[in-house]
């Protein structure tokens, strides 16, 4: 029961868009799907609403073929922002819910209780041009779920967004999850998929590396983290002496160690004791996401991979696309679309 | 949305393809018509179009105080002669200076025609007379001889008629009094096709109500085609179109597009045409008005025949539903307005060489090519239109050039939907012609 994205195949002219992208989303999850600029993200998002065809590989929903499924099973947040500048926001809203078969008036309503919701009821009879880029967000993210959609397809929903938006626009996502709703997000903010997403799936160059349930996809790479603290010493040189050990952020209060899979946290502990340190905390955890993400892909997810430079460590890719469990969509290079 | 409804909407059916078009429409007809641009284009058109339907009374006023030159040759001295003293005494009032007319006597043997062409007389009068008695005229207008001026000549060639008639029949009964009268444009007799079979002061009229109805076809052809492009290109450059494509059809709003643009053309069409029409039908009365009794001028409007009025609407309809949709698909391929003045210019490029080929049929020169042209879908709205003006259109060939004109639509509807599906997702870039190709080959959804 769940959104299922497998093998999907996309070429635009010399540019392999997708090249056997899969995952599954379950049912009333929020799904993260991460990659970087190109990586195919944008492209399976318009696959999935029938805007692009794919050369290959398939989506399904409950095991039923997405191009039998109507538009309105699907919401979209487009990453590239734009309403009609000079309608109102009402007029707009009530628009586009038609366009998916909504009756006007409750059309009118719907947008009014979102409104409000959002703490910008004033907002229903200005024009669009009238708003700032933030608030102009809040409202295409409204004409993406005016029509309660089955499933959710959001392209970088928070970017832009101050942070008391963000938190307003997390809890409507999650509150939409709650009301049995899948939602696919497609984001770079790692520490936003970490508080919202049940399962990832990391893609690049339209293929997917790997992709599962948050803690499993965190423990993709077989690296864990240390946490330490110590009085007094703060430079941990005893770290050098031990093997597979790497002081991956050092900090007044703590010390971030990242250590190989065939290292033992405690090793790290007794080196720190043989050598005198007076620890006050240790902790073992995993990598964070973004972390995984650099691992398996070489960059971080902001930076664009386009130049052999940034791309130089190329994603030791563990599991060449392991499937740990399901989830989501992606996107491509925006606008390289003619056939 | 604590208003929860039904929860399986995956279940319900895919939105009405005409209702979505529809509503595109109906926001597309909005947005154009609450626009200040449609406001002052709407004025101005209507300004335009008034001027135009006014401008024989300007003419006449402009024209008011110089003398009409025409040359009266007859075999007869005496009839020369007196013809000229009748018309004078007819055409010219006696307390207008300079006299509207002078009237010269020439020789039949002289090149009356070339002179008329040149233009050293608006027009010749030639009387011969027939074995019978019976008198004969015949009138070489110039292209500074106006209907109105034509019909006043013939009212004096009838008092001529008359005259000579009692003169040569004091008992009377005997023959017509009524000379026959036959007016000739110099320079058309040469016209061929329709226009030699329409008498001049008709085919001055039609040619009249051809002119305008071809330059407005033309003009709003292109001005709200351009709207539909500049449309496209305004729903990309503000990038709502990626929150469009996910809600309508690349057919959907290809279609509500042009509906929604067509209807705002015609509710402007009605701003204009309504104080237009209103022009040409108080002429007489405006033109009395401002140049005094007696000058009224007579309204030329027989022409637009019911049946002509309706070839006119189709024409419209389906050639802006013709043009509209390539400017949708141009639309598409640019995204910024300023690149849209690039492709604007090849696009009118086709409707001109319509345009031009109408005008040339205007001139009265029905030749193969605009034979040919009349039925080429992206031209007949203009060349045929022109055809059933001023010259003879079979049925058949009606038929059939509305026929290939209604049939071109759904091809180009699909060619257009598919580069603009294409077009759409493209930012930043213009697409080549082997893209542009692809796409209509091997649509991207």
């Amino acid at each position: 029961m769940s959104l299922a994205v497998d093998g999907l195949v996309k070429r635009f002219g010399a540019i392999q868009a997708l090249n056997g992208l899969h995952f599954e989303v379950p049912e009333a999850h929020v799904f993260g799907f991460l990659g970087s600029n190109g990586a195919g993200k944008t492209t399976t998002m318009r696959i999935a609403l029938g805007v692009l065809r794919a050369d290959g590989g398939r989506i399904t929903w409950r095991g039923r073929d997405h191009r039998g499924l109507p538009r309105q099973f699907w919401g979209y947040l487009p990453e590239e922002r734009g309403l009609y500048p000079k309608m109102t926001v009402l007029e707009q809203l009530v628009f586009f819910a038609g366009l998916q078969g909504v009756p006007r008036d409750v059309a009118i309503r719907e947008a009014r209780s979102w409104l409000a919701r959002f703490r910008v009821p004033e907002f229903a009879g200005r024009k669009a041009e009238e708003l700032s880029k933030g608030n102009q967000q809040k409202v295409q993210f409204l004409a993406a779920v005016m029509h309660d959609p089955q499933v959710m397809l959001m392209d970088e929903p928070f970017t832009g967004l101050d942070p008391v938006n963000i938190v307003l626009l997390r809890e409507a996502i999650l509150e939409l999850r709650d009301r049995g709703k899948t939602i696919v997000l497609s984001t770079h903010q790692m520490e936003t998929v970490e508080a919202m997403c049940e399962s990832v799936a990391i893609v690049d160059r339209g293929q997917t590396i790997v992709t599962g349930p948050l803690s499993e996809v965190k423990r993709s790479t077989g690296r864990r983290m240390v946490l330490l603290a110590t009085r007094g010493d703060h430079s941990l040189a005893w770290l050098a002496q031990v093997p597979g050990a790497r002081l991956l952020r050092p900090g007044m209060e703590r010390s971030e160690i990242e250590i190989e899979p065939e290292v033992e946290p405690e090793s790290v502990l007794a080196a720190a004791l043989a050598a005198g340190a007076r620890v006050t905390h240790f902790e073992v955890a995993d990598p964070s996401l973004e972390q995984v993400f650099i691992e398996h892909v070489g960059h971080p997810a902001d930076i664009e991979p386009g130049t052999e430079a940034s791309a130089g460590t190329p994603s030791g890719t563990p599991s060449g696309g392991r499937q740990i469990a399901p989830a989501g969509i992606a996107s491509a290079p925006d606008g390289e679309a003619v056939a | 949305m604590s208003t929860a409804r039904a929860p399986e909407p995956e279940l319900q059916g895919e939105r009405g393809f005409v209702a979505n078009s529809w509503l595109v429409a109906k926001r597309e007809f909005r947005e154009r018509v609450r626009s200040k641009l449609f406001a002052v284009s709407t004025l101005f058109l209507a300004f335009l179009a008034v001027t135009v339907a006014l401008m024989p009374i300007l003419i006449r006023a402009v024209g008011r105080d110089s003398t009409t030159s025409i040359a009266v040759a007859s075999s007869e001295a005496d009839l020369t002669n007196s013809s000229i003293a009748i018309l004078e005494t007819f055409l010219n009032p006696t307390k207008q200076k300079p006299p509207p007319y002078t009237f010269v006597a020439a020789s039949p043997s002289d090149d009356l025609a070339g002179a008329v062409y040149d233009g050293r007389y608006a027009g010749a009068l030639v009387a011969t007379r027939d074995p019978n008695g019976k008198l004969l005229f015949q009138m070489l207008t110039g292209e500074s001889l106006g209907t109105d001026k034509v019909t006043q000549v013939q009212i004096g060639v009838l008092a001529i008629g008359v005259l000579d008639y009692i003169k040569h029949n004091p008992t009377g009964l005997a023959g017509s009094a009524v000379p026959d009268f036959i007016a000739q444009q110099v320079g058309a007799s040469a016209a061929g096709g329709g226009a030699g079979t329409v008498d001049p002061g008709e085919f001055a009229g039609r040619r009249i109500v051809g002119v305008v109805s071809v330059v407005l076809i033309f003009i709003t052809v292109v001005i709200y085609g351009m709207w539909v492009a500049a449309g496209v290109v305004a729903e990309k450059s503000s990038r709502v179109m990626e929150l469009l494509i996910s809600a309508a059809t690349p057919e959907q709003l290809v279609i509500g597009k042009v509906a929604g643009m067509g209807l705002a053309g015609l509710l402007q069409y009605a701003f204009i045409l309504v104080p237009a029409l209103s022009a040409l039908l108080l002429q007489d009365k405006l033109s009395a008005l401002i140049l005094g009794p007696g000058n009224g001028v007579p309204v030329s409007l027989a022409a637009l025949t019911p049946g002509l009025l309706a070839a006119y609407g189709a024409f419209w309809v389906l050639g802006f539903i013709l043009y509209a949709l390539v400017y949708a698909a141009a639309g598409s391929l640019v995204s910024r307005a300023e690149d849209l003045q690039v492709l604007a210019l090849p696009l009118s490029m086709v409707a001109i060489a319509g345009y031009g080929t109408a005008v040339l049929a205007l001139g009265g020169g029905i030749g193969p090519l605009v034979r040919f042209a009349s039925f080429v879908p992206f031209w007949s709205p203009f060349v045929m239109l022109t055809r059933l003006t001023v010259g003879r259109v079979e049925p058949w060939e009606l038929v059939l050039s509305l026929g290939l004109l209604v049939a071109a639509i759904p091809i180009v509807a699909v060619i257009a939907v598919r580069v603009y599906s294409a077009g759409v997702l493209l930012y930043g870039q213009r697409p080549g012609a082997r893209q542009i190709v692809g796409a209509i080959l091997n649509p991207p959804a």
